[in-house]
């Protein structure tokens, strides 16, 4: 235990100090306050409540303005005039929306500084009361609750209360998957390299002779575990600040961007599982990559060597991510039993649907059944690759020394 | 004492070391002699733990070593490294941790053996940027900070200037006078024949000869019989003897090799009486001649 506790020390004061942690932190950092903060400081470009003026008859633009408040802000109702560039700087604007009547027929004419973005089907919609009350010559309420259809929509076994609050959390959870296998992959591959440099600067007997192998190993996984949770951490804790900031500068669309800090999408026992699945992945994937990498005698070999491992892991991203839309398919389901896809896909699961509890208690348990599998062949082949100098080892003496 | 009995190690088909036995008293400095791939390392590893023996065992003081004992134990590897982004003070720390060794005792020790070493002055620079006989004497550091009582050094002196390989030298000595048990595996045999009280020679995995140096001399069948001045007379008496050999000697000499049994005072007399002798020396073997003749005998094997 003190061995692993010496090297863990010195392992995690060395990669901390180290210049690609510190970058990769700083850089995250900045990326994510700047995801969460690009509304507020873009002014709304990309939010889809554009500000514009509506133009016509007081007859037309009264009934009008409310039934286009869902598509726009309006910036102001204005009498029949000429449209022009000057008109909407005048008003901030980056649309106008023109009417005028034309018999029974209500006569709708955008124009807009972007034409694409200009939800056409929408503003069509929203105008149509009014459209039928003109043709119709009755009263707007009369004519809007005749186009009123009830639809309800009653969740069955759902953890959704409304089609909004899915597609919010499916999107975060999305953001969550694509961190994990970030956060995973990238971490591992620092084990990886880790491992690699003691191989071939030739510092690796001089360590084996000191210290028992697995403490080195083990010491080296667990603090780069501790520096991605760390990393992590500081990550999450940025996008806090940052959404509470933009929560109170740039309105409703930080707000939903934020939403994946702020907690008030996602639960407690999702987030636990995220970083208990992050820790499972992570252990898994970073002992294989240190065995893979204690056999190399060249850091060039590196590339060829994880391929075959880097790709389930892939796999399993996408799997998460198909997992999302369906996350009872029976392929979702068996894949999330499966270690090295679990991490990934049963978290996909946790996040967007309720999945019973021991299902969630036996893919852990495989993962650690699995960890400990893990840890044993890693081991073995880190023991004899890290003394394995010369011609890289055929598949047949790797094979040997995993069966010994 | 290090008691390494009938040990052996197979790599698949090969096999580096068989039935290797040496013992080495405490306090004791051994000198392990091989070509290259004669097994040296692999029972240096053996000993230390890093490899299992697939056969015989090994006891430091009459215990199996394991963990404990081997946090008592240095080892320089032959091939040589360091981290090289960390400076040469973390370094040496680094591994005086692993070996357990803490403050108040560890900044003392560190600090002590790098002026010892000459790394003062390169004590917060990283390891990469130092000249390769820096770096070594650091590795050397390494493997010393925590005083070992029983320390292994492969090739200690490879790659070194003489000023450097003078340090090292002083350094050995001066742990072999605190009583530490030193193993060195070295090709520079005047170093070995200066510093190790006993050796033991590998060939092709298996010990061929193990003893001290005189007891290696004694058992050498001959000796380089060297007469002054080179006259006819001389030679004609020497080329009369049995059981000689004329063999080529440096100029003015002659030098014959005769059976280690000889008779030399009765030689002596005979040359005495033929001419004047100025020089008369029975040249006992080189640990240089007894490890070719050693490994000769292997590669027969």
């Amino acid at each position: 235990m003190t061995d692993f506790v010496t090297v863990y020390v010195a392992e995690l004061t060395r990669r901390i100090k180290s210049r690609p942690f510190v970058i990769g932190l700083v850089i995250g950092a900045i990326g994510i306050f700047a995801f969460i903060q690009l509304p507020s400081l873009l002014g709304g470009a990309f939010s889809g409540n554009k500000q514009a003026i509506v133009v016509g008859d007081s007859a037309l633009t009264t009934p009008a303005v409310p039934l286009l408040k869902g598509d726009f802000t309006i910036a102001a109702t204005l009498a029949p005039t000429t449209v022009d560039i000057a008109l909407l700087k005048a008003h901030h604007a980056s649309s106008a929306v023109v009417l005028s009547r034309v018999g029974d027929r209500l006569h709708v004419a955008i124009y807009a500084r972007d034409p694409g973005s200009v939800p056409r089907g929408e503003v069509r919609a929203d105008l149509l009361p009014l459209q039928v009350q003109l043709a119709m010559h009755g009263s707007k309420s009369a004519v809007t609750s005749l186009l009123a259809i009830p639809v309800a929509i009653h969740p069955i076994d759902s953890k959704f209360s409304s089609s909004s609050q899915a597609q919010a959390v499916r999107g975060i959870a999305y953001t969550l998957i694509f961190f994990l296998y970030m956060l995973i992959l990238l971490n591992s591959q620092l084990v990886m390299s880790a491992v690699a440099e003691e191989k071939t600067s030739r510092i690796a007997e001089l360590l084996v002779a000191s210290v028992d192998p697995i403490a080195l190993l083990t010491g080296k996984i667990f603090a780069a575990a501790t520096l991605a949770l760390l990393q992590m951490a500081v990550w999450v804790g940025v996008g806090l600040v940052a959404s509470v900031g933009a929560a109170g500068d740039a309105g409703a669309s930080s707000i939903a961007l934020g939403g994946l800090f702020s907690g008030n999408l996602l639960s407690a026992w999702v987030l636990s599982t995220f970083v208990v699945f992050f820790i499972c992945g992570f252990l898994q994937l970073s002992t294989l990559f240190a065995g893979v990498a204690s056999l190399v005698n060249r850091t060039e070999d590196l590339g060829s060597l994880s391929a075959p491992l880097v790709l389930p892991v892939v796999g399993a991203f996408f799997l998460a991510i198909s997992a999302l839309g369906d996350p009872d398919a029976p392929w979702v389901v068996a894949a999330s039993f499966v270690p090295i896809f679990s991490p990934f896909v049963m978290f996909a699961r946790i996040a967007v649907s309720n999945v019973p509890a021991w299902q969630v208690a036996i893919s852990l348990a495989l993962n650690v059944a699995a960890l400990i599998g893990i840890g044993i062949l890693g081991g073995k082949l880190y023991r004899v690759g890290m003394l394995l100098y010369g011609r890289a080892p055929k598949f047949s003496q790797i094979w040997s020394v995993i069966r010994s | 004492m290090l008691q390494v009995d009938r040990i052996a190690k197979d790599f698949g088909n090969v096999h580096a070391v068989r039935n290797v036995s040496f013992s080495i008293p405490r306090g004791s400095t051994f000198g392990l002699l091989g070509p290259n791939g004669a097994g040296k390392t692999t029972t240096m590893r053996m000993i230390l733990g890093i490899l299992t023996p697939d056969a015989g065992t090994i006891s430091w003081s009459g215990e199996r070593i394991d963990g404990k004992s081997r946090r008592r134990f240095g080892y320089l590897p032959e091939e040589r490294g360091l981290y090289g982004k960390m400076k040469v003070r973390e370094q040496i720390a680094y591994f005086a941790r692993l070996h357990r060794l803490r403050e108040p005792k560890l900044g003392p020790a560190v600090r002590g053996w790098m002026e010892r070493l000459g790394l003062t002055e390169y004590a917060d620079r990283p390891c990469a940027e130092l000249s390769k006989g820096n770096q070594q004497k650091v590795q050397v550091a390494c493997a010393c900070v925590h005083e070992p009582e029983f320390l292994i050094l492969d090739e200690p002196f490879s790659g070194l200037d003489p000023v450097n390989a003078d340090t090292l030298l002083a350094v050995f000595n001066d742990m072999k006078r605190a009583g530490t048990t030193l193993v060195l595996s070295s090709h520079q045999m005047w170093q070995l024949e200066s510093l190790c009280d006993r050796f033991c020679i590998i060939a092709g995995g298996v010990n061929r000869v193990e003893g001290s140096l005189a007891e290696l001399r004694a058992a050498w069948p001959t000796r380089v019989l060297r007469v002054t001045p080179r006259s006819d007379r001389l030679a004609h008496i020497l080329d009369a003897l049995p059981n000689t050999q004329p063999v080529p000697g440096a100029q003015g000499t002659l030098e014959y090799v005769v059976r280690a049994d000889t008779d030399y005072a009765s030689i002596l007399r005979s040359l005495v009486q033929a001419d004047a002798v100025t020089g008369f020396e029975a040249v006992e073997p080189s640990l240089h001649e007894i490890y070719l003749h050693a490994i000769g005998e292997g590669a027969a094997a």
